[in-house]
């Protein structure tokens, strides 16, 4: 589903606040940037992962990307072991995620650990595109995607 | 929006501390802490380095050693960049929601009161979107931003002097040609407050200055308040994280191509291997446009006048392969340019080489 470009996948599920999709496939997920947040950083400029295997905390850092004018954290939605990071995609063409956010753009796979107790703030579907619309709104945002 | 603005005076702190400050700051920020400005100014000369740099691959640590120049990572983005007491950093750290989501909004509240300072003392000062301060095409400060904690965080600074010859010998560069086009590009087009009205203003008069214009813009008092406990434990620990080799050596993968003078100028140099020999070319581009060029080489290209005659027609020139062939063929014909396994499309071919570098393979 579109909103001001925004494209927002009703088969994925969201933490809106942190601007992260995620995908959920058993025991793990696949975390990235959403349309909304890739075009609110700009283009990506560097991005180091924290390390695989590390427990990170709901909240706090998995990655840090830079751009152009911003650095900042890609944030766990909820406390994950890190399992795989997107490094080599990255290594390959640093605009990934301002390209194709929702597919080779992701950033991490991680493995919930405690995801009952920490959940209740997700939301997917039809519930995830209204409250997108109304945070593009609220941020005044038009999404833009690099292209080759 | 809280009402009022904790200002953080503190000038004559040591070069790290001049850092860590505004990174202690943000990352003790709770939501009870005010919206904080740091102004600082460090009592010493050093190098700072962008997040993702690669301090061995980017700075002359030779040199600094030699000159007792500490380097310091920071958390915010960028190229290196040489610094001492002849800048006034204005750090800001706020909350999210007491600034303008979109980063170019939040840089003009940024550089607003930067820009209201500099012509109230005279100097005929703008806002170069997104994030430079330019007098007359010339910059005089940088900016960046960056997330730490739950703080979001702009940097910048009032120039008074800006040592530019340090800056060019402080960059790991691959000719000390190139060094020389650093230095001559950052006197072209770099500038300060010194330099713009004859005579260093009073540091306490522009503190003053700069609180009434914050105060102006954000529409809030600006009280100056000391930083609490936390804030400075936040520092040291911050302090040592900085000067430990984990954090200094760190691997970076910025890519950057060539040195950035400012939003319109870069410096490039390349070479690229034709039949004739390698061409070496040191290009400065201006708003997509040659500024200034100079090849060298191991090529043969007469009459011997030609080669500067070569340079100067480029100048000017737009930066695509088109105009840059036609005008090359054009010098080639006029000046009646002989040289031996080297072609026009060899010369445009280099120079696009350094403007938009090939893709690895």
């Amino acid at each position: 589903m579109i909103y001001y470009a925004c494209d927002i996948p009703e088969d994925l599920t969201y933490d809106i606040e942190r601007d992260v999709w995620i995908r959920f496939d058993g025991d793990v997920a696949t975390l990235g940037m959403t349309d909304v947040a890739q075009t609110r950083c700009g283009k990506f400029a560097a991005i180091s992962f924290r390390d695989v295997g590390k427990v990170v905390k709901q909240g706090k850092t998995l990655a840090t990307v830079e751009s152009a004018k911003w650095v900042g954290p890609f944030p766990a939605p909820f406390t994950c072991e890190i399992l795989e990071v997107n490094a080599d995609t990255f290594a390959k063409d640093i605009l990934t995620a301002n390209k194709e956010p929702y597919t080779d753009g992701w950033i991490v796979k991680v493995r919930p650990t405690d995801l009952e107790a920490e959940r209740g703030h997700l939301v997917t579907g039809e519930e995830a595109f209204e409250k997108y619309k109304a945070r593009i709104q609220e941020l005044k945002v038009n999404c833009l995607r690099c292209i080759d | 929006m809280s009402k009022k603005i904790r200002l953080l005076y503190m000038e004559d702190v040591s070069p790290l501390r001049s850092q860590t400050v505004y990174h202690a700051v943000g990352y003790a920020m709770t939501k009870d802490t005010p919206n904080t400005i740091i102004m600082v100014s460090p009592n010493g000369p050093y190098v700072s380095i962008g997040y993702h740099q690669d301090m061995q691959k980017e700075v002359d640590l030779e040199y600094c050693e030699k000159h007792n120049l500490p380097v310091y990572r920071r958390e915010v983005g960028g190229g290196a960049v040489f610094l001492d007491n002849g800048q006034l950093f204005t750090q800001w750290i706020f909350h999210k929601e007491d600034l303008p989501a979109s980063l170019e909004e939040r840089f003009k509240l940024y550089i607003d009161p930067l820009v209201a300072t500099y012509q109230e003392l005279g100097i005929n000062a703008m806002h170069r979107p997104i994030n430079d301060v330019h007098v007359e095409g010339k910059k005089i400060g940088g900016t960046g931003a960056a997330q730490m904690g739950i703080a979001e965080i702009l940097v910048g600074s009032l120039m008074y002097t800006f040592d530019k010859k340090t800056m060019s010998q402080v960059l790991k560069v691959p000719s000390e040609k190139m060094r020389d086009k650093i230095f001559e590009s950052l006197e072209a087009y770099m500038t300060t407050m010194t330099e713009q009205l004859g005579s260093t203003p009073d540091r306490a008069e522009v503190k003053d200055l700069y609180m009434k214009k914050v105060s102006e813009a954000l529409g809030m008092e600006v009280y100056e308040g000391e930083w609490t406990e936390e804030e400075e434990a936040m520092a040291k620990e911050i302090d040592e994280r900085f000067v430990s080799d984990e954090w200094l050596y760190q691997k970076g993968q910025l890519k950057q191509q060539g040195v950035k003078i400012h939003q319109d100028v870069h410096l490039v140099e390349t070479a690229f291997k034709s039949q004739g020999g390698l061409i070496r070319i040191i290009a400065r581009l201006r708003e997509g446009r040659i500024d200034d060029i100079s090849f060298s080489g191991d090529f043969t290209l007469l009459p011997v006048f030609a080669l500067g005659a070569l340079e100067q027609s480029l100048r000017g020139v737009s930066a695509t392969p088109e105009t840059l062939q036609s005008k090359i063929e054009e010098a080639y014909y006029r000046l009646n340019i002989q040289s031996p396994g080297v072609t026009p499309t060899d010369f445009t071919t280099a120079i696009m080489n350094a403007v938009t570098p090939p893709q690895a393979a």
